[in-house]
Order: structure tokens, then sequence, then C-alpha cells
């Protein structure tokens, strides 16, 4: 097939520009690595090896700050997912990734093929998906109905996925702002779980040795969808249809299976394996090539195509889903396709390993492309990034402090903020419980699963909240991975390791790179101090519409180890009788609060300064109180602050509390303070309870039988029933998903 | 007493089901929807999931699979045959049992735990439950909807084939709020219920195990009275 344009007219024409590759990078790419010109296919391949998404060449200074090992690090990033060591030869895979762009535009599919993804991510590594999260970031759905659409139908095509696959979802946050409105945010987190001698890699090397593609035929959906998630959105490109691909989950669970019977029954057959996400068959094929240090020779004829007619281009950048690389040993070819055969699947020779570390490409019996796999994989050129302080942060902005005259009212329209209630409406809709393993489901701070077979079971919660992260980068990013080691931690699991995202605008904007940069430092410094390394994760940048960027938003994805399945806490009150403590010192924290946002629209405000050597120190102190079985329910303080805090604590349940907090002033019934929690205590382990945690602790009130949360405070008195609370909790986002402007 | 778990592709609840059987420590297997025989088994589960993507309609086609005659003949020998969410959408496209399962009438997926009132302890499947009790069980499903025309509901009621009945709400649109069903004979039951989901206290509840319980109890019985 004939070249759609002769190397000259590319640098003449200059195609590459709509691709997101500079002039400079072309330049660089002809000047110093090839030597010549090169043509339509390699410059294809290079604008999408070069884009942001696949090769971080923005973030990648940044990236740098973040700790990646420790004692039970196995792996970190850079591969399909990180590995962490849960003992007893077991390790756990978990990643997270974002699908924003796609999900903007289409949704379902977005949703669907993002959840797809990173449970190949997982399966590459050889480890069993046992479970998924979510992080949901919509425009306000009130009297909306297209953004009322958007999250019904992001929401379906998480559940669809994951409930079709088999792999339960069982937590995750949905927050509405309208800073999403153009760009909503879909991250999707996955776990699995391993033994350690079953550990996979994505290598390709063994010259001889065979490429193998296995699962769906190729097509042309998503073809440079890792160069569309690499810049902004605009009204003019509001149809970006085909770079949106489509799920199959169907085709993915036999795909899952398949490769993971070969990955343990047959290790001796494989070399390595790797999905074919993000720029399709050139990512993974050079990404393998590149970690073993080899050549890639492969004929793209033997490609199973959907589709009759598609050139070199697009079948080496297509992204359909459902379809991962092997390198198997030669002489296991037709073993490994005995076993697909049997799922009914796909799984082709489609070319060999080869020394001295030429990628070559034969296509309609033409060389299409031969170039060193070094120049699309390393020699990426970092982009050096301008920086500057956001404009925002450089004025002093005066405290603000609601007014709250009628506390009742007041925590009833709190209860009904969207980004407060119950999600139970999104959740749902997901299987949380298949597999039969999920100890607590959504709802709690943290999802819980148990290790069958073991004592252990394994905490799981995804976190961002990009108001605070917006005030100030640094400390929002501190808190980020304060609260995800919070809700591990309520949750009476060790905090491990992290996953994150990194949601922003555009980061050639310079007061944005140094939102991301300052985000990270602030999030890295968390992650040393609590001993979480980050073990993977992703970038999305561009998150813009029309030149509106998002809020910063940074997802963390925190893994936590439960040493006894029988100690694990919920945050759900117990008994009647028991003692309540708030944990921590509740100020003026109204800066991206809640109920700033509710009163006056809008956030504003200086974010207290985070003792992140206090935090972990009191978080430990709770867990060793926790794993002495001396905490009967925990339940960390988070939007809507301790008003909405208590009230969930009792939700469900049918009891009720008495307390007095004589020195706190109404208002801060919603503030949002950093470290503090809610705990219920068995008053017989009072001393011991109190002796454990310290200072941090105190004692508010009791628990009682009746549904009726009473609260004596510096000013007011707050007299509440709590089924009435719970029913506006309940109702208020399904209320909202109908409401019409 | 020797358990069967048939593997459809894109099955998924085949572990459940499979671990809740080796809980109470009875010798279970899984047989591919490949095989054509079932012999030596005592008794049939068809698992929850998604078998073949649900394409087409949900056990639309896995009716066709290599391994339904077997499934059949077990039905017709009086050997006792089960199937939970997508296992109860296969037979009644087998027409082992009677109707069909529409989509819930949210149009939504739902997961959740309901209650359910146990119509019929007189079956091998339910007969360590106390009559009319009320227990709560995991429903997880899209088309969980069960219709049939008026003259096959009134024979299910008159001939107590109605097993379970949704209780405190009706989660899905069902007629006569019917969770689970089985056949005349009463050795095949239906249902969309998970009870399989519903067997340790750590993961929730027990009221599962009882079914479970309750068919190991009747082979044994039946083992006895040869």
């Amino acid at each position: 097939m004939k070249q759609a344009m002769t190397p000259e007219e590319i640098k003449e024409q200059r195609p590459y520009l709509d691709w997101s590759l500079t002039e400079h990078e072309y330049n660089y790419i002809a000047d110093s690595l090839l030597h010549r010109l090169p043509n339509y296919t390699e410059t294809g391949l290079f604008a999408a090896m070069w884009s942001e998404h696949c090769s971080y060449k923005k973030s990648k200074p940044v990236l740098r700050l973040f700790p990646n090992s420790g004692k039970r690090v196995l792996q970190g990033p850079g591969e399909g997912a990180g590995v962490v060591d849960i003992d007893d030869g077991q390790a756990v895979v978990f990643k997270a990734e974002s699908h924003n762009h796609p999900t903007t535009v289409e949704p379902y599919q977005g949703a669907a093929t993002g959840v797809g993804g990173i449970l190949r991510d997982i399966f590459s590594m050889g480890a069993r998906p046992i479970a998924s999260l979510d992080s949901l970031h919509f425009g306000e759905i009130k009297d909306d109905a297209t953004m009322q659409y958007k999250a019904e139908q992001t929401v379906k095509g998480v559940g669809d996925y994951g409930n079709c696959m088999g792999i339960p979802t069982i937590g995750g946050e949905t927050t509405f702002d309208p800073c999403y409105a153009g760009n909503l945010l879909l991250n999707a987190f996955s776990l699995g779980i391993m033994d350690q001698k079953d550990m996979e890699r994505g290598n390709a090397s063994g010259t001889g040795n065979a490429v193998m593609y296995v699962g769906a035929k190729t097509g042309r959906d998503g073809i440079h969808g890792a160069t569309f998630a690499s810049k902004d959105f605009s009204a003019e490109h509001a149809t970006q249809r085909s770079a949106v691909q489509v799920g199959d989950p169907f085709m993915e669970k036999l795909l899952m299976e398949a490769c993971l019977e070969v990955i343990r029954q047959h290790p001796d057959w494989l070399v390595g394996i790797q999905d074919m996400g993000a720029a399709g068959i050139v990512s993974s094929s050079a990404e393998m090539a590149s970690e073993g240090h080899s050549g890639m020779d492969l004929n793209l004829d033997l490609v199973p195509q959907r589709e009759p007619g598609m050139s070199a281009y697009e079948i080496m950048l297509s992204e359909s889903q459902e379809r991962m690389l092997l390198c198997v040993k030669k002489g296991h070819e037709q073993d490994v396709q005995d076993i697909f055969a049997k799922y009914e699947l796909d799984a082709v020779v489609i070319g060999r390993i080869t020394d001295g570390g030429q990628y070559v490409l034969h296509h309609d019996g033409q060389v299409v492309c031969d170039i060193p796999v070094h120049t699309l994989v390393d020699d990426v050129l970092e982009e050096p990034s301008d920086e500057k302080k956001p404009a925002r942060l450089t004025v002093d902005q005066p405290a603000w402090v609601p007014a709250v005259p009628d506390v009742l009212a007041t925590l009833k329209q709190i209860l009904q903020q969207p980004t407060v209630a119950s999600s139970r409406y999104f959740t749902q809709q997901y299987d949380s419980q298949v597999r039969t393993n999920t100890v607590v489901g959504p709802g709690s701070d943290a999802g819980v699963l148990r290790v069958r077979g073991t004592k252990k079971g394994l905490a799981m919660t995804t976190d961002g909240n990009g108001r605070l992260v917006y005030l100030d980068p640094y400390v929002g990013g501190q808190r980020a991975v304060a609260e995800a080691a919070a809700n591990i931690v309520a949750s009476g699991a060790e905090p491990l390791a992290i996953t994150d995202c990194l949601n922003y605008g555009d980061p050639n904007d310079p007061e944005i790179f140094w939102e991301l940069h300052h985000s990270v430092m602030g999030m890295s410094d968390a992650c040393r101090e609590f001993e979480t390394p980050v073990v993977s994760g992703n970038v999305s940048l561009y998150n813009e519409n029309d030149g509106h960027a998002i809020h910063p938003t940074p997802m963390v994805g925190m893994v936590g180890l439960v040493h006894d399945i029988n100690r694990v806490v919920t945050n759900k009150a117990k008994q009647s009788g028991d003692l309540v403590y708030l944990l921590g010192q509740i100020g003026d924290d109204f800066a991206g609060s809640e109920i700033q946002k509710m009163m006056t629209g809008d956030i504003a405000g200086k974010l207290a300064a985070v003792d992140l050597k206090q935090v972990h120190a009191d978080l430990k102190n709770l867990l060793t109180a926790e794993e002495a079985g001396l905490v009967h329910s925990a339940h960390d303080i988070s939007e809507g602050g301790l008003g909405a805090c208590l009230s969930e604590v009792l939700f469900g349940t049918g009891l009720g509390m008495e307390l007095t907090m004589p020195n706190l002033p109404t208002s801060r019934l919603f503030a949002e303070p950093a470290n503090c929690l809610v705990v219920t205590v068995d008053p017989t382990h009072q001393q011991e309870f109190e002796q454990q945690v310290g200072q941090w602790a105190t004692k508010i009130g009791v628990v009682t039988n009746r549904p009726a949360l009473n609260i004596k405070l510096q000013d007011h008195e707050l007299h509440a029933n709590v089924n009435e609370l719970e029913q506006l909790y309940e109702e208020a986002i399904p209320c909202l998903m109908k409401s019409k402007a | 007493m020797k358990i069967a778990v048939i593997v459809f592709p894109g099955s998924n609840c085949d572990v459940d089901i499979y671990e809740a059987w080796r809980l109470l420590g009875v010798d279970v297997e899984y047989v591919s929807h490949r095989e054509h025989s079932l012999d030596g088994f005592d008794a049939v589960m068809l698992p929850g999931g998604f078998s073949y993507g649900d394409y087409l309609r949900c056990g639309a086609i896995a009716r066709f699979a290599n391994i339904i005659p077997a499934v059949r003949k077990m039905a017709d020998e009086g050997k006792f045959v089960f199937g939970t969410c997508n296992g109860f959408q296969i037979l009644t496209e087998m027409g082992l049992l009677p109707g069909a399962l529409r989509q819930n009438d949210s149009m939504n997926f739902v997961c959740k735990t309901i209650d359910l009132t146990v119509e019929n302890n007189q079956t091998p499947f339910t007969s360590q439950y106390r009559a009319n009790q009320q227990i709560q069980l995991p429903i997880a499903h899209g088309d969980g909807s069960y219709y049939a025309d008026p003259a096959t509901l009134q024979r299910l009621e008159d001939n107590h084939q109605v097993v379970f009945r949704y209780a405190s709400e009706n989660p899905n649109g069902s007629l006569h709020d019917i969770a689970g069903i089985c056949n005349e004979r009463g050795n095949v039951l239906g249902m969309m219920p998970h009870p399989e989901r519903a067997v340790e206290e750590l993961l929730g509840g027990t009221d599962g195990l009882t079914l479970f319980q309750s068919l190991f109890d009747q082979y044994q019985m039946k083992m006895e009275a040869k």
C-alpha cells in the first residue's frame, strides 16, 4: 500500500502538528535520531509514542519526586502495574488509570473501556483481578439533563464492564463541581492478587522467539487515542468521536482466563506479556522490545483485522480493545494457540524477536518502518516546562466563616449536597460481591476483601479532593494522601502503598505546571512520611474545555493490609452505650469546604498546614487500638465535616448519639479539618483505648438506642431525627438525577 | 454426594457456588460447557454471570451448549438441578422452568441485599427453612424481572411452585413478586437471588447456607432410604 504522503511532503506540510508532535521534535527525530526524513508510518508512530500519554515527557521531571521503593515493593512504576508483597509468598498488583477524555466524549464506552484497560494491566502481570474502585468527578447534575445523562452512562459503563467480567466494584468516590462540567474525570482502579512466583513482566527477548497477538481483531477505532488525550478539548473538537474505543467485556473475560491459564500453568512457554493499551500495537511491542533490549520484526499483514484496507499506520495505532501481545518461546507457538483456541480466541504469530535493536515493520510487501527501538521509547525529548505560582495564590484572601443560625437546617442541606449525599444510587449498579470475598462494600471509608484461605484482608480506597489542591497545591497534595491513609486505617488496615492518577489542565500553562509540581511535592512528602511508596499510576493532562481547566485533582488509590480479617472496622456505630470520641482538633477549616461552596457558590481561603509526623503517629496509634479490638467503628471526617460524619456513622443502625462539645462553635460542625475521625468504643475498653490513642482523642458522648442525634454545642443545640436525615441523604442523588430546569 | 458446577464462557459466580459447597465439605467439581456428560454427579449447579456475554438474550446461547442435554437428563432422572441468576435465566431458556426473566423495571443493574419469604419449604432445596421464614439474600442482576402469562402464573401458585418471593420490596418488577420457582416435580429450582453469597457471617449473613444444607440432607436421606 502506498504511503499517504512522501517524507518530503511530510516535512513540507507538517501533518504531524495535528498529531501533537512539535516541529522541534520532528526535526530532532530526522536530524539527530534517524539521520533521514521519517516516512508517513514512522512519523505517526513517533507522534503516538512521544505523546504525553505514552512518554510522560512533560511530567517525568515531576514524577521523579515520588518515592517508588520500600521493603514491600516488588515492582514499582514502569510495568503494567505495581506489585506489593503481602506476606506468605503472595502479592497484590494494583494500578489506577484515567480515561477522562473518552468518557467526556462518550461516557458509556469511555468508562467501560477505562475499566477494561486497567483490568488488562492487572492480569498482564500474572494476577487475577479481584476488586475495582472508581473515582468519578462530574459537573453539577442539578437541572442539567446532559450532565445527568453523562453521570448515568458513566456509571453504567463502569458497572456493565466490571459486572460482566465478574470483578466486584467495592467502593470509590463521586464528586460534583462545575469545574468538571466540560471535562469530567473517570479514574478506574483495579487490584489483583497472585503468588509471587507467577509475576510476569512486559519483556520481549531471545532472538527467534515469537511475537504473538491474542484477543480481539484490530479495527479503526481509537486511532490516535493517546494523542487525543494529550490535547485540550474545545468546541471545535466536540465531536472527536473516532478516537473513542468500544468495549466488549465478554471478550475480555475470555482473554483474561486464557492469559491466566498460559501464565500460571505454562510459565516456561512465555517470555513476557503486555496489554495493548494507549497507542495499541506500537506501544506494547516497542516497550516490550525496549525492556528486553531486543529488536523486533513484525509483519502487519498477519495482524487479525476487522475491516479490509487498513493502512500500516492505522493497524499500528488502532486502540481496539481486548488485545494483548505475548512474547512466546520458539517452538511453543502452537501450544499457546491451542490454549487460546479453547476460548475461541485468535492467537497469531505476527513477528519475531531479532538482535540488533531495529524495529522493522512489513506491510503489503514493503518495509514501512525501520528505526531503532530506542528512538521510539527511550529517546523522547523531555520537555522542560515553565512554571509560575498562580496569581490567585499570591493574594491574601480573608478567612471565611459561615453563619449558621439554624444548625438543623444547615445539616439537612449539607447532607443533600451530591458530593456528601449517599452515592448508593450509583454504587448499587455495581456488583460488589461477586467472587464472595467482599467483607466491606461501598459506603464505608474503604472497601475490604478477605484473602481466601488466610486470615488477611485487603483494604482499598480512592480519594481526590480538587478543591483543596486548587487552594493550596502543596497542602492539598499532602491531604490527598493523608485522607487515603485515614480511610485505610479507619478500616483497620496498615497502609502499604499507593497508585495515583494525576488529573490536571494544560501543562503548557506555567500556572498549571506549578500546580502539578507543588501538589506532587506535597503527595511525595506525605508518601515518604507514611511509608506508602507510589508503585504505579498515570498522568492525565490537558483536562480543559475551551480554556477552562479542571481543579488540579490528583487521585490517590491506597491499599492497606488487614492482618486479622476479624478485626476489620467499619464506619457504622455498633451498639448503644458505646463511647463516642472525636480524634483531632477542629478549627475554622472552611477553605474549600462543602459548606463554603454551598453558601457562597465558590471556594476561597487558605488551608491549615498539616503536621505529617503527628498524623502518622496518630494513625499508627489508632491502628494499634483497632488491632487490639478496642474500636467498634471509625469514620474519617471529610466533605460535609463532623455533622455529616456523625450522621453517616448512625445511618442504617437504628441508633443515636448524645454528645456534648461545649467548646465547639456551631459553624465548626461543618468545617473540614485534616486528621480528624470519629470512633466509637465499648465502655469496658475506655481506659485502654484512651491510653493507646492519647491526647488525640476527646470523649464527646455516647451512642444511644433511639435514632436521635443530639449535640450540645458552644452556642446552639442540635436535635435531629436520624431517620429523617437518612431519608434526605439517601434521596438527594436520585432526586437530583431527575431534576429539570 | 458429588456436585457439578457448569462453567460457560462468561460464567463468573462459578467460584461462589463452588466455594459454598466446599464450605459444607461436599465433593464439588467444575465442568466445562464443552463436556457432554454429567454421569457420576448427583446435582448440577448453573452459576450466575454473563454466559456468552448475555448476547442475543440472557441465557439464550447457553441453552445450545454441549452440556445442556446432560443437564436436561439429570432433571428428567429426578436429580437436583439448581440455577441462580444467569443460571435461572438459562433454565427458563431451556424450558426446564416456565416463564422468562426480563430487564429490571428500573432499567438498571441492581446489587443489594433484600428480604425474601420462603413460600414453599417442602422442596428438597428448602426443607431446612421454616414455613414462611423471612430471610435476606443478595441480588445482583440487570435482567431479573420474572414474567409468565396469567395461566402459567396461576398454575405456579396452585402447585406451590413459587419457592421464594420478594418481601419488603420488589427490586425488579417481577410478577407476583416472584424471586424463585421450581418445576412441578420439585427437583429443579431457579432463583434470581444468590444464596451462595450468603454462607458466611464474615460476608454479611448465612441465610443462603440453609439451601445447600437442605439439598445435602435430602441427598443423604435418599441414600439412607435405598
